[in-house]
């Protein structure tokens, strides 16, 4: 009975919120999307309770425990770096107020451009991760994917579709060969993997200027040092507002080409055997070493699809946004891709959407100091206390026990 | 052979000293808490806040050995972060490594905004650790030996100091070697009654602290002012150092002072040599020579056997 | 227990420092509370905006020096100036089109990186001015958009003159001064203007010293103290008493590396005196400070147009700055060779070259 009265009012806010979702579709895709998106969730809730599996309520209430501690984490964020704007003297209702505005209204579409280089990155460190291994030089595989990117769209001159693909396939291998030293060294000397990728980001990122000047056109221009000429046209990565008349212009496709990957990286993990023998070992290399699975393959393989997929977050930004090179193209992106991957606990779908939270809070940041004049670093604080209590999330065990502890002890002092 | 005279001379070795002084003091710091079975990739971090501290004490109090002291206290208590995460609340060390590396940029940063009113650069300080430095009279006589080692700035004979005081602590003294106990065989310590917790504890601590005194010769005794950024990725440095040096004190000096050499020998050769090849294969010199040593040398050291490895254990307390 | 003890202990310390910084920014601001202006400046209720670079505030170069001018602007004509930092590139079109929508009057862009985003949210924004510290407008550059450039070869080639002079002529001028006839540039990333300083200043060095031998080494870093430092140092070493830094705050170490070893440095971009009075002998300025002045000043009286406004000698908006401590110091014919100089620029006697390639390195 319960059921069926629930399964009614599910279908008609599915038939409201499609409604308005279309409506909103029209004048800003984004909150259109969020709409459209919630209708397809109440659809799937209808559906669900209508077969009458089990009750739509339980599973909702299942899912959302396990959204318990990230909620609480960006809470607990968000109030303690309210703290420390009251005592330095900031507002923070004014400075959330527009943070989010830039974030998720105003500046959206800077949130998601932010969040595609994360992505690839936050995917390569993730993937790593689950292997066991620290890929924390993504930094330099970022920049031998961007030159390796550049080089070609200077040259390739193929219809849009193919040489961009083959733009995409060659520099993110190259950015993967970038990797076999450190793999190489990884199965054969047990060089750390931390020590060695790191440096070879640094030698990455000195030797882009390089790479810079020998394709910089005329060695006269005002700029030859600094950025490369600018790629070809038909290697440009298409816009939205090419097919989508409302979108900005410099949205490109780039976020659905990330989103492909990252489902494509999620199949690998979980449904291959690839993705098991890498998990394996990252779980427990005696016990994967006990069943068989080799270990130095799949160190091999996990560094160097690390480096791959780093590769692209380098390639999509020479041809989906800045469409040339230039010293220091990256904005941190391989730093900041661990913590994404660390905050979706190196799940690839995770990564999606703790990178958009991350190109959220970096957009909104700007926003917030551009119209209040706060320092946006509050925002690097937040990021940094979010990710401590998402990721440590035993600390809700250390303090329920020491809650607990004092309420026995108190109760033992009492009874005695 | 007059270049090579300009290259290879005292001041090349007395330049390694001067650069690889942060390098030795990380390394070593992150030595102890590898040993106590904590990893710690929140070297570089520490360093930054042990720079900024160390400088802001300096400025404010006029004193660089208060702002010293602020440093290495800063970088200490700063590090507790990175122990309670790691021990306590049993996090992935690397994971919580570079979340504090993240939140130590972030803290600084806005501190820079906060006084300074922009980031950056701060204003430099009138007095540095500079200015105490001392020739030791008699030793520093002696060539090649003396201006390398006995004249030299207060944290760079603190350096030396205190690798002769680590190397003796591990080998001889009950806190150093319950601390290695604390990283071979955890188990082991606990059932003799004493807390992993608290050598790990004390180890970590060690390591902020030293890191923070590392920030401090950035700051306020190489430099008279502080930078954002300023510390370069010595902090990672340092642990391929202390990787490459096996794990010990002596070892990690050593280390440090091949990185500070290559990066050294990087310097004199762009200035002695006029070559027409670009600098920046000059620039990643050390970071090259960095990886070969790491692939060369890691063979024959070994990690603390619980070197990362999680400890958990219920006691009464 | 005592771990909680620890935990409070670092929490009461975090406190404390927090609450220090905010007490020391009140006493740094004693409430600036908006004098009444007696008469109305021309640009009150107009507001003059600016967007760094990822460099930022604090870069003690163009980013300072253009806040410095909308700082003088509000000073001296009334205008607001607003300011914000970006993080990453992508952040330069939103800043620069948002700054124009919430009400700027006149957008700076600040550094070159900032070309295209320029381009694009002036030909987007075309009531609003936009204006770029070391960014040339081009062909397909908006109406609304102004360049402004900076001949920084010409300022390098002042500072290689009283270099060149200095280390050999007038060596007995100052006791900082040695008859190696050897001098030194430190350089911060090889980028172009970092290229056209030295470049310059070398071209300076030999037109009045052909001998003379110019040592340069490059950081790779615009904010590592320390390897500015040893890269001087290791010049001194070879002799260098006089060294050119064009190296951000790299090239603070390297100032404080002639410090401590008692030889001269040349200071870039600002007048860096302040920083080591008794070591900088001058500076290689390009006055970004009065160029954003003039150009807030020009949208206030309507003389504002597109195209690129290069500042060269011939504005005095490069050059050297004085001598200060060192003025009874530097003989009088340095002086009169620093002005023959930019005499014989002025008349197009002399032009200065700007690549590597043109003076054979």
């Amino acid at each position: 009975m319960q059921n069926n009265s629930l399964s009614k009012i599910l279908i008609i806010l599915m038939i409201l919120t499609g409604i308005a979702g279309i409506v909103l579709w029209s004048a800003s895709y984004f909150i259109g999307i969020i709409f459209i998106a919630a209708a397809l969730v109440l659809y799937y809730f209808y559906k669900r309770s209508a077969e009458g599996g089990e009750s739509a309520g339980a599973w909702a209430k299942g899912f959302i425990k396990t959204l318990y501690i990230p909620v609480f984490g960006i809470i607990a964020a968000i109030i303690l770096g309210g703290i420390i704007m009251i005592i330095t003297g900031n507002d923070p209702v004014v400075a959330y107020k527009a943070l989010f505005y830039g974030g998720f209204v105003r500046s959206w579409h800077i949130s998601i451009l932010n969040a595609v280089p994360l992505i690839f990155t936050g995917l390569s460190v993730a993937f790593a991760f689950q292997a066991g291994l620290f890929n924390i030089g993504a930094e330099g595989q970022f920049y031998i994917g961007s030159m390796m990117a550049t080089w070609l769209g200077l040259r390739l001159g193929m219809p849009p579709v193919f040489s961009i693909f083959i733009i995409f396939i060659v520099s993110g291998l190259a950015a993967a060969a970038y990797n076999i030293v450190p793999a190489a060294l990884k199965v054969k000397t047990g060089a750390h993997e931390v020590i060695t990728t790191m440096m070879l980001a640094h030698v990455a990122r000195h030797l882009s200027p390089i790479f810079i000047r020998g394709n910089g056109g005329d060695p006269a221009s005002s700029t030859h040092a600094y950025v490369t000429d600018d790629i070809l046209e038909n290697n440009f990565l298409p816009i939205f507002k090419d097919f989508l008349p409302n979108a900005n212009y410099r949205l490109h496709v780039g976020i659905l080409i990330a989103i492909a990957v990252a489902v494509l990286v999620y199949y690998i993990l979980y449904y291959t055997r690839i993705g098991f023998e890498v998990r394996a070992v990252g779980q427990n290399p005696n016990a994967a070493r006990a069943q068989g699975i080799s270990i130095g393959k799949n160190i091999m393989i996990a560094l160097l699809f690390a480096g791959f997929l780093s590769g692209l977050a380098g390639v999509n930004q020479v041809v989906g946004l800045d469409h040339k090179m230039f010293q220091n193209l990256s904005a941190g992106y391989g730093w900041n891709g661990i913590s994404v991957a660390i905050l979706a606990s190196n799940n690839p779908i995770g990564v999606i959407f703790t990178s958009i939270l991350w190109g959220a809070l970096d957009a909104g940041g700007q926003y917030m100091t551009r119209t209040t004049q706060i320092p946006n670093s509050i925002v690097e604080i937040i990021k940094g206390i979010i990710l401590f209590l998402i990721v440590a999330r035993y600390i809700y065990t250390y303090f329920g026990n020491r809650m607990k502890k004092r309420r026995i002890d108190r109760k033992i002092k009492e009874a005695v | 052979m007059e270049v090579l005279a300009q290259i290879f001379n005292t001041e090349l070795l007395v330049a390694t000293i001067r650069l690889s002084t942060p390098i030795t003091l990380a390394a070593v710091g992150a030595t102890i808490c590898e040993r106590s079975g904590v990893v710690n990739i929140a070297m570089e971090g520490m360093m930054i806040v042990g720079a900024f501290t160390g400088l802001i004490g300096a400025m404010f109090t006029g004193d660089p050995w208060l702002g010293l002291l602020f440093a290495v206290l800063a970088g200490g208590v700063f590090s507790l972060l990175h122990a309670f995460a790691t021990v306590s609340l049993h996090l992935e060390h690397v994971v919580s490594g570079a979340v504090l590396n993240i939140l130590a940029f972030g803290i600084v940063r806005y501190m820079m905004v906060m006084i300074f009113g922009h980031p950056g650069t701060t204003d430099p300080i009138r007095f540095s650790l500079k200015n105490y430095q001392w020739a030791i009279p008699g030793l520093s006589k002696i060539p090649v030996l003396g201006p390398i080692f006995f004249n030299q700035t207060p944290i760079i004979y603190f350096s030396f100091l205190l690798i002769i005081f680590f190397t003796f602590f591990l080998k001889k003294t009950k806190l150093g070697l319950h601390i290695k106990a604390a990283g071979e065989h955890p188990l082991a310590l606990e059932t003799i009654g004493v807390s992993v917790y608290k050598m790990r504890y004390t180890g970590v601590f060690i390591s902020g602290m030293m890191a923070g005194l590392a920030g401090a010769y950035l700051s306020i005794e190489n430099a008279v002012s502080f930078t954002e950024g300023m510390s370069s990725g010595r902090g990672f440095i340092a642990m391929a150092a202390m990787i490459s040096g096996g794990w010990t004190p002596i070892g990690a000096f050593i280390a440090s002072l091949f990185f500070g050499f290559a990066d050294a020998l990087q310097v004199r050769l762009q200035v002695a040599l006029e070559l027409s090849i670009p600098e920046e294969l000059f620039i990643i010199l050390p970071y090259v020579l960095t990886v070969v040593a790491v692939a060369g040398l890691v063979r024959k050291s070994r990690a603390p056997k619980a070197d990362g490895v999680d400890f958990m254990i219920e006691r009464p307390e | 227990m005592k771990k909680a003890r620890i935990i409070a202990l670092v929490l009461l310390i975090m406190l404390v420092a927090f609450g220090f910084t905010s007490c020391k920014k009140e006493e740094a601001a004693p409430a600036p509370a908006p004098e009444e202006k007696e008469a109305a400046l021309p640009g009150d209720g107009m507001i003059a905006a600016m967007a760094t670079d990822v460099g930022g505030l604090g870069d003690k170069s163009f980013n300072d020096g253009a806040y410095g001018g909308l700082k003088m602007a509000e000073e001296l004509l009334g205008t607001e100036a607003r300011v914000v930092q970006s993080k990453q590139q992508t952040d330069y079109v939103p800043n620069l089109s948002g700054l124009a929508e919430d009400g700027a009057d006149v957008v700076f862009a600040v550094g070159f990186l900032m070309d295209q985003a320029v381009n694009e949210a002036a030909a987007n924004n075309p009531d609003t001015l936009f204006a770029g510290i070391d960014i040339w407008s081009n062909d397909a550059s908006p109406e609304n958009f102004m360049g402004i450039v900076f001949n920084e070869h010409e300022a390098g080639y002042l500072a290689g003159i009283v270099a060149g002079l200095m280390t050999k002529e007038y060596a007995s001028a100052s006791d900082k001064l040695n008859d190696e006839n050897k001098i030194g540039v430190v350089l911060g990333m090889f980028i172009p203007p970092v290229e056209k300083y030295e470049v310059g200043f070398i071209a300076g060095a030999r037109s009045v010293n052909p001998d003379i031998e110019v040592l340069s080494a490059t950081a790779g870093d615009f904010v590592d103290q320390a390897k500015g430092k040893e890269l001087a140092l290791a010049m001194i070493e070879q002799g260098a008493d006089i060294i050119f830094h064009a190296a951000g705050l790299t090239g603070l170490g390297a100032i404080n590396a002639c410090k401590e070893e008692g030889v001269l440095a040349i200071g870039v971009d600002v007048d860096q005196n302040s920083t080591a009075p008794d070591t900088v002998l001058t500076s290689a300025e390009k006055k970004i400070v009065q160029a954003t002045y003039l150009a807030v000043e020009s949208v206030i009286d309507g003389s504002f147009k597109g195209g690129t406004r290069v500042f060269d000698i011939n504005d005095d908006a490069v050059g050297i700055s004085s001598f200060h401590s060192f003025d009874s110091v530097v003989p009088q014919a340095v002086k009169d060779a620093v002005d023959s100089a930019i005499a014989d620029m002025k008349s197009g006697k002399v032009t200065v070259p700007t690549t590597r390639a043109e003076i054979g390195l």
